[in-house]
């Protein structure tokens, strides 16, 4: 206990035992213990203890709540018993229990994990709507109709062909270039849920997060690209992740890279838990296509760009050992009340 | 796509390397590939092509790419010309009639008196190989020279057909059934081939109607290339996807045609016999016409940040065919994908090898602008205020069953099922179920909030705004802590509803920055209802609560324990001794584990 608290405490306890009466006890009772009493107002205090000491400042408090209680019920029998009152049998309410802890959700948490380390790197965070058009959706990213790319994305439409719900964070990043083609050069990351057309079962959700980051500036290449996303991934997986980066199709990026991970469990031989590939997919990236960076009236002959971009929603379920996709979006997703 | 290694060493003799290192080869310069396993003997690939690759869906475009990866010679296809045949130009000329522009190139031959037979063994392996059953040798001919070229193309037996193919979009056909008896509805903007009185074929996939069997005797073959637009919607429309659309629906080289025609012919003749009956039908309307891309030799150094020499770019863009005149390129009609200068670098960069590009050289920190819009810090102080006055963060479905307001609401054109249609325009509904959800579960959950958007239409504009909405079970903190959420910003953005408050941001004064925290919590997925379970248990003298909670709970475990509580403590002045009450509370265990390891932990009888 910290020694303020033991402070409070002997105080306390000299005051309790030099009381004689039931109502200077009972006075003595409400001070501390009562609705607006002091162990009520040290409870609240809690919100400006540190993270990490919170566990331990409230268990504190809850053992000097029960200290105090049973110092006040002992001085209260032997009050009694100096007035020959019959013993009561005593019975009391007093309950402990560690102060209740709040969380983020796991996806805040390794958003925020990757902002931090962009934030780092002069990266702004981002963001868009997600009704979104067709020109920002598809058109922008060299995507136009009947490209077969479409296919691979199953969209849902507010109001078919023009608007729909953003398939892809790509989307944000159309929106971006619009409107920042003229601050150049830009570093910008940004997490968002996405939409896909798909059956909602153990494996599949029609909403899902992506995690995305885009720069823009002079005379970039593909190795910082690739130096980037590597430095994200032993941030994410640790450093000892083994990442390949291959020849990969975007249309909104030209190279296009993809990133692999070397499977854990086979380390690039095949395996079950990998197909057989040795290697797990882990998102996309590339130099920004020079028709998306046109399409934002961004001189390509002065600038380029990179971008890459990767899903939360699997890493973040590993991380905590969630097996159903659908306990992300609610339903069987629950913190231990005590536990951070 | 399929890839037998055996078969593909043909065509690159010198190809020799381990599979597992094909297999790695091939995905690191662009044809991701699955896996490799045996199938009749033959070591077979399993590969996933990109869409702008349809070169790479036959043999022959992958060998391409192989033979300049590893600088090796690909093996030229020797075909007789059908057209050196003798006395070839005096046969007929079929009577084919081609009535849309969908049709890039078509080219038709007759053969007759074939004997069809039962396939060899090397090519009903073949086909067994592509996951195919043989049928006959002249349809097993056909896709073997579809899977080696990647063009598809079709034999039609006359006696069936006739002579008279028309191709031409859907007159008034309604169905069509197709080689394996599916019947397909038909809609107007079908590309098929028919003759004068009846539907032979879609452009993807043979009809019944012309089936080739072992009796045939007579054939027309064709090979064509389409506008894959249209292949690809016919395709979506019948939700029918052949091997031959698969293909149809990407670019693909017209030139390649001849090629793999005279290939075709080739085999069937040496196959079956026959003789050739008809003069070659070439319908080309519109020679492909090949891009001149001016190139600069630096690019690929700048584009990929590592030293690529003029040598190596001439050199990878001749075994690509390229044809090269100084600074100017023109690519092989094979490569129809290859547009700008941008797709010349990548060719180069991915022949060059991306392993080369260092990995540990990321963007150094720079002193950018932000831009980072005050709505995002906001939130992450929203969020972390409240997860400091104990509340968790959840998240919840945005397309719902129900809408709050129908005249603002909207509605998805097609959503996942047939219930969760509207967007939402209030995150509280959604936390009324996720309450519901808890006390299902038997978790007694006391505070919660989620912050996300709710959307409305409004004068036909669609509107989006972020929303926090927050549930506590005890409604004086509830209203406590709300108000410290918006600190004196306009109260009519929060609008209360039992134990539930929503509150629109938009509205709210914002943070110029914040840093946010990035402490790391646990969380779990609960797979069944929480046990909760008393004990008592009596001691000598009063106790440690918190050493009590302590030590119980290490006894119980982490992966079994979800809460302990000390809920009473009763001392009886006639024993003076101590009964303390225990609720201790399982996760994610049956009924009898729980019980099991209740009574051990607290040695009840
Ligand atoms: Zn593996």
């Amino acid at each position: 206990m910290s020694q303020d608290l033991e402070e409070i405490l002997k105080q306390s306890i000299d005051k309790i035992s030099q009381s004689s009466t039931d109502q200077e006890l009972e006075n003595i009772r409400v001070e501390l213990l009562g609705r607006n009493g002091l162990i009520n107002k040290l409870f609240s205090d809690i919100k400006d203890v540190p993270a990490e000491n919170r566990k331990q400042y409230g268990a504190d408090l809850n053992r000097l709540k029960q200290e105090l209680e049973s110092s006040i019920e002992n001085q209260s029998n032997s009050v009694r018993a100096n007035h020959d009152s019959p013993p009561p049998v005593l019975q009391k309410q007093n309950l402990f229990e560690l102060p209740k802890l709040g969380h983020l959700h796991p996806l805040t948490q390794t958003e925020r994990q990757l902002n931090a380390l962009f934030k780092k790197l002069g990266f702004s965070i981002y963001n868009s709507p997600e009704i979104v058009t067709d020109e920002f959706n598809f058109e922008r990213l060299n995507v136009p109709k009947n490209h077969p790319a479409r296919d691979m994305q199953d969209s849902i439409y507010i109001k078919e062909p023009d608007y729909l719900l953003r398939t892809q964070t790509s989307t944000i990043e159309s929106y971006l270039l619009k409107t920042k083609s003229k601050e150049l050069p830009i570093r910008a990351a940004f997490p968002g849920s996405v939409f896909r057309n798909e059956k909602v079962n153990r494996s599949n959700h029609f909403v899902f997060h992506q995690y995305q980051a885009v720069v823009v500036d002079k005379g970039l290449t593909m190795k910082d690209l690739i130096g980037t996303m590597d430095l994200m991934f032993k941030t994410l997986y640790g450093p000892d992740i083994v990442v390949r980066y291959r020849c990969k199709y975007y249309p909104e990026v030209e190279p296009g890279v993809g990133p692999d991970m070397q499977c854990f469990n086979c380390h690039g031989v095949g395996c079950p838990l990998c197909k057989y590939a040795g290697w797990i997919e882990m998102g996309g990236s590339g130099m920004i296509h020079p028709k998306v960076l046109q399409a934002a009236e961004i001189d390509t002959n002065i600038w380029s760009g990179f971008a890459f971009g990767m899903g939360l929603d699997r890493w973040t379920m590993a991380q905590k050992n969630i097996k159903d996709i659908r306990t992300l979006m609610g339903s069987n997703l629950a913190y231990k009340p005590n536990e951070l | 796509m399929k890839l037998i290694y055996s078969q593909l060493q043909k065509l690159l003799p010198s190809l020799n390397v381990e599979p597992q290192k094909l297999r790695d080869d091939l995905t690191m310069i662009g044809h991701f590939t699955n896996f490799f396993e045996e199938i009749e003997g033959e070591i077979v690939f399993d590969l996933d092509i990109k869409v702008n690759r349809g070169d790479c869906l036959g043999y022959y475009g992958l060998a391409k790419d192989l033979s300049v990866y590893y600088n090796i010679p690909l093996k030229k296809i020797e075909s007789p010309l059908f057209q050196g045949e003798g006395g070839a130009k005096h046969l007929g000329v079929l009577p084919i009639q081609v009535s849309t522009d969908k049709v890039k190139r078509v080219m038709a031959i007759k053969i007759s008196e074939i004997n069809n037979t039962e396939s060899p063994d090397w090519l009903k392996k073949f086909i067994k190989c592509h996951g195919n059953n043989p049928i006959n040798t002249i349809v097993d001919l056909t896709n073997y020279i579809m899977f080696l070229y990647g063009i598809p193309n079709h034999a039609f037996d006359t006696a069936k057909s006739t002579d008279n193919l028309i191709w031409q979009i859907n007159p008034s056909y309604k169905e069509f059934i197709s080689l394996d008896g599916t019947k397909l509805e038909l809609n107007s903007n079908i590309l098929m081939i028919n003759n004068l009185k009846k539907p032979l074929s879609l452009s993807f996939w043979g009809g019944e109607a012309c089936a080739i069997d072992i009796n045939t005797k007579e054939i027309i073959i064709e090979m064509a290339v389409y506008d894959q637009a249209t292949i690809r919607q016919n395709s979506r429309q019948l939700k029918s996807v052949t091997e031959a659309a698969t293909r149809l629906e990407k670019l693909l080289d017209s030139e390649l045609i001849p090629t793999a025609f005279s290939h075709l012919i080739d085999l069937i003749l040496k196959n079956v016999g026959g003789q050739i009956s008809s003069e070659v039908f070439d319908y080309y309307p519109q020679k492909v016409s090949l891009p001149q891309i001016k190139f600069n030799y630096n690019k690929p150094s700048q584009v990929s940040g590592i030293e690529i020499s003029k040598d190596f770019c001439v050199s990878c863009l001749t075994r690509l065919d390229c044809q090269i005149q100084d600074d100017l390129i023109t690519p092989p009609s094979i490569r129809p994908d290859i547009n700008i200068e941008a797709d010349l670098v990548e060719e180069v960069v991915r022949f060059y090898g991306y392993q080369n590009i260092p990995t540990n050289e990321p963007v150094t920190s720079k002193d950018v602008p932000d831009i980072t819009p005050k709505e995002i810090y906001l939130i992450d102080q929203l969020k972390d205020k409240l997860v400091d006055l104990g509340y968790d963060e959840i998240l919840t479905w945005p397309l719902v069953s129900s809408s709050v307001d129908s005249d603002t609401v909207i509605t998805t054109q097609n959503s996942i099922n047939t219930e969760s249609i509207y967007l939402r325009q209030s995150l509280i509904p959604a936390l009324k179920q996720q309450l519901d959800q808890y006390q299902r579960l038997k978790l007694n959950a006391t505070q919660f909030f989620e912050i996300g958007k709710i959307f409305f239409q409004i004068n036909n504009e669609y509107i989006e705004k972020n929303s926090l909405g927050i549930y506590n079970s005890d409604i004086n903190a509830l209203r406590q802590d709300a108000l410290q959420c918006v600190s004196n910003s306009n109260l009519e953005n929060m609008v209360f509803d039992g134990n539930f408050v929503e509150i629109i941001l938009d509205n709210l004064s914002k943070p110029n920055i914040y840093t946010p925290k990035t402490t790391d919590y646990n969380a779990y997925e609960l797979t069944s209802q929480i046990i909760t379970l008393d004990a008592n248990v009596v001691f000598d003298k009063m106790q440690d609560s918190e050493k009590l909670i302590k030590d119980y709970s290490q006894k119980i475990g982490k992966n079994n324990l979800w809460q302990l509580v000390i809920s009473d403590i009763f001392s009886d002045p006639k024993t003076s001794k101590f009964r303390y009450t225990f609720k201790a509370s399982y996760f994610n265990l049956d009924d009898k584990t729980a019980k099991e390891i209740h009574a051990s932990v607290f040695e009840l009888k």
